[in-house]
C-alpha cells in the first residue's frame, strides 16, 4: 500500500509536469502543424530566468515565476516572427520549421551554457516540508507542482472553451482555410499560441528544475517525453495530451520502481511504438488516414 | 550531355582533385580532417536518400552510424574478428536495424517518424550510458557496450603496422573510396527507378499507387540501402579513431550533419557533398571561438532554411524550382 501511494504521488507529479510541457507543444502543432524543437530550450530558459530573478534580482518567487513566463512568451513570439512567419510563405513548412527550430534550440542552449555555465544549479523556488500519507512522506513541493499544473490546465481549458480567442484557436486547428475565410486572423492566432506555449514551457521548466537541478541540457529529456506524450495522444489533441501525460507519468513511476530507472525510458518508448503501430495517428488522434 | 554523364564527369573531376590533395598538402592534420570529411559526407549522402529522396523524416541515421561503429568494435573486441570482415558485417547489422526502424515507421507520417526515430536514438544512448554492470573484466570493469567510456582495442585495418609514417594517407584513400561508392549509389538511386518511384509518389500519390508503386516496399528498400553504407562508415570511423563511445549519439553531431544537408540542398546529388565541405570548413574557421561555435552552427542552419531553403546547389542550377531541378539536374 505504501509503495502504491509512493508510485501514485511521484507519478502524478511527473504527469503534471509533462502535461504542462506538452499542452504548449500540442497547441502549437494543432494550429500551425509545427513541431517546435526549441521547446526544450525555452523550458530550460524559463528555469534559469526564474533562478536569476530570485537569486540575482532578489525578486519574490511568484514574481520571478511570472517574469520568466512572460519573457519566454516573448521568446515564443520571436520564434513566430523570425522563423515561422517567413517559412509559412514557402513550401514544405512542416519540414523546414522542424529543422529551423532545432537550430534555434541549439542557439538558445549554447547561449545559456555561455551565460550560466555547464554546472547544475539548484532551483531556489522550492517549497519546504512534507505531508505524511500512511507511512509515506510526500513533499509539499510535489503537491505544489500538482496544484500549479491543475490551475494552469484549468486556465488553458477556460481560454480554449469560453473565450473568443480560444474559439479562434480551435477553429484554426480544425480547418485553417475555413477559419481564415470566416475572418479569423490566423496570423494572430499563431502568435498567441506560440506565446502561450512559451509561457507554459517556462513554468514547466521551473517545476522540473525544482525537483531536479538546473543545467543547460535539462530541457532535452522532458521535451522528448512531451513529444512522446503528444504522439501517443495524437499530435494536436490538447485534452488527450493531458490524459496521456498523466498516464505516462504514472507508468514511468511504476516502471522506475519495478524495473529500475535505467529501463523506464526504454519501456515508455516500447509502449509508444506499439501504440503507433496499432493506431498510427495516436490514441485520440483525428483519424484522417488516407488509404492509398 | 545527359544528367548522368554530367554527374559522372563532376565525380571524376572531384575524385582526381581528392587524389591529388594528400600530395599537395601532406600535413597530417589536413589529411586527417579530410578523412573525417569523407566519413561525414558518406553519412550525409546516404541520409539524403532517406530524407530528401524518400521524403521520410528519419533522424535515426546517426543511430545507424553508431550501430555500425559499435558492431565493428564489439566484433573486434569480443571475438577478435579481423576488421576487414567486421566492417562489412557491421554494414549488414546496420541494415537489419535500419529495416526494423523502417518497419516501425512504415505507417507513420512525417512528424511522427521524426519523433519516433529521435526517441529510438535517445533510448539507445541512454541504455548504453546507464549500463554500469560489468560484462568482462579484462583490463578493468567493462559493460557490454562499453558504457560511458566506450570500447577500444579492437584492432584496425593493418595500415598502422604496415606504414607507421603514413597510415593516415592510406585511411584517407579508404575513406575516399567509401565516398565514391556512396555517391555512385546516390546517383544510381536518384536517377534510377527508385528515385523515379519516389518522385511519382510525391508528385501524384494516387496515380502512382494505382500504377502499382508500393510506398511501403520502396521505403523499406531505401532504408536498407542507406543503412548499409552508413553502417560501414560507422565501422570505418571506429577504426580511424580506435575507440567508439556514446558521443556518436550527441545531438550536436546530429545538428552538424543535418545542417550539411540543408546548407547544401535537400534531395539533390551534389548538395549534401557541398554542404559537408562548407560546414567542415566553417567549423574549422570557428574553431578559435570554441564557445560560439555551436551558436554559429545553429545560426547558419536557421538562416539557410529561412533565406535559401533549396540550399547552395540552388545557386548553381538554372531551373528555379527544386522539383524541376531533380529532373534535369
Amino acid at each position: 500500500m505504501d509503495v502504491f501511494i509512493q508510485i501514485v504521488a511521484s507519478g502524478l507529479t511527473l504527469g503534471a509536469m509533462y502535461a504542462v510541457a506538452t499542452v504548449g507543444l500540442s497547441l502549437v502543432y494543432g494550429s500551425l502543424n509545427m513541431l517546435n524543437m526549441a521547446h526544450g530550450a525555452i523550458l530550460t530558459l524559463g528555469g534559469y530566468l526564474c533562478y536569476a530573478g530570485i537569486q540575482h534580482l532578489g525578486l519574490h518567487p511568484a514574481l520571478a515565476l511570472a517574469g520568466a513566463a512572460a519573457l519566454c512568451a516573448v521568446v515564443g513570439l520571436l520564434i513566430y516572427l523570425g522563423a515561422a512567419l517567413p517559412l509559412l510563405r514557402a513550401e514544405g513548412f512542416e519540414t523546414n520549421i522542424f529543422i529551423a527550430t532545432i537550430g534555434i534550440g541549439s542557439i538558445l542552449e549554447n547561449l545559456m551554457l555561455k551565460g550560466f555555465g555547464p554546472y547544475p544549479i539548484p532551483q531556489p523556488l522550492a517549497v519546504p516540508g512534507h505531508v505524511v500519507l500512511g507511512n509515506v512522506h510526500v513533499p509539499l513541493q510535489n503537491l505544489f507542482i500538482l496544484g500549479v499544473a491543475v490551475v494552469l490546465m484549468a486556465a488553458v481549458a477556460f481560454v480554449l472553451e469560453r473565450t473568443r480567442t480560444g474559439r479562434a484557436i480551435r477553429a484554426t486547428s480544425m480547418n485553417r482555410e475555413a477559419a481564415q475565410l470566416m475572418g479569423v486572423r490566423v496570423g494572430r492566432v499563431y502568435a498567441q499560441v506560440l506565446a502561450v506555449s512559451g509561457a507554459l514551457a517556462a513554468v514547466s521548466g521551473v517545476m522540473i528544475s525544482s525537483i531536479a537541478t538546473l543545467s543547460p541540457v535539462m530541457g532535452g529529456d522532458p521535451m522528448l517525453k512531451a513529444f512522446i506524450v503528444c504522439v501517443v495522444a495524437g499530435l494536436g489533441n490538447v485534452y488527450g495530451a493531458v490524459v496521456a501525460a498523466i498516464v505516462l507519468g504514472l507508468l514511468e513511476a511504476a516502471t522506475q520502481y519495478i524495473l529500475g530507472v535505467r529501463w523506464s525510458f526504454a519501456t515508455l518508448l516500447l509502449i509508444v511504438i506499439l501504440v503507433l503501430i496499432w493506431r498510427p495517428y495516436g490514441l485520440f488522434g483525428r483519424t484522417q488516414v488516407v488509404r492509398l | 550531355m545527359t544528367p548522368v554523364k554530367r554527374d559522372i564527369l563532376i565525380g571524376l573531376v572531384l575524385v582526381a582533385a581528392a587524389c591529388a590533395l594528400p600530395f599537395l598538402l601532406p600535413g597530417r592534420y589536413i589529411v586527417t580532417q579530410a578523412t573525417l570529411f569523407f566519413v561525414w559526407a558518406v553519412v550525409v549522402v546516404q541520409w539524403n536518400l532517406v530524407l530528401g529522396v524518400g521524403g521520410i523524416f528519419s533522424l535515426a541515421q546517426m543511430a545507424l552510424f553508431a550501430t555500425g561503429a559499435y558492431a565493428t568494435a564489439m566484433m573486434g573486441f569480443y571475438w577478435k574478428v579481423p576488421m576487414l570482415a567486421a566492417i562489412p558485417l557491421a554494414g549488414v547489422v546496420a541494415v537489419a536495424i535500419g529495416m526494423l526502424i523502417g518497419l516501425a515507421c512504415l505507417r507513420l507520417r512525417g512528424p511522427y517518424v521524426a519523433l519516433l526515430t529521435l526517441a529510438i536514438a535517445q533510448v539507445m544512448y541512454v541504455l548504453i550510458v546507464n549500463d554500469t554492470a560489468c560484462f568482462t573484466s579484462t583490463g578493468g570493469c567493462m559493460p557490454l557496450f562499453g558504457g560511458v567510456r566506450g570500447i577500444g582495442q579492437f584492432g584496425d585495418l593493418g595500415f598502422r603496422a604496415l606504414m607507421p609514417k603514413s597510415w593516415h594517407v592510406a585511411h584517407y584513400f579508404v575513406a575516399l573510396g567509401l565516398l565514391v561508392v556512396a555517391v555512385a549509389m546516390s546517383i544510381v538511386i536518384i536517377r534510377g527507378p527508385l528515385g523515379l518511384a519516389f518522385r511519382a509518389l510525391r508528385d501524384n500519390p494516387g496515380y502512382a499507387v494505382s500504377r502499382g508503386i508500393s510506398r511501403f516496399k520502396y521505403q523499406l528498400w531505401i532504408f536498407a540501402v542507406s543503412a548499409f553504407l552508413t553502417g560501414i562508415a560507422g565501422g570505418f570511423y571506429a577504426v580511424q579513431f580506435r575507440v567508439v563511445g556514446p558521443t556518436v549519439f550527441s545531438f550536436q553531431l546530429l545538428l552538424f550533419l543535418i545542417a550539411m544537408i540543408v546548407v547544401g540542398g535537400l534531395g539533390t546529388i551534389w548538395g549534401p557533398l557541398l554542404g559537408a565541405a562548407v560546414l567542415m570548413l566553417a567549423d574549422e574557421g570557428m574553431k578559435e571561438l570554441s564557445d560560439y561555435r555551436n551558436i554559429g552552427l545553429g545560426l547558419l542552419l536557421v538562416l539557410f532554411i529561412i533565406l535559401q531553403p533549396g540550399g547552395l546547389v540552388r545557386l548553381f542550377s538554372r531551373k528555379p524550382k527544386p522539383a524541376a531541378d531533380a529532373k534535369t539536374g
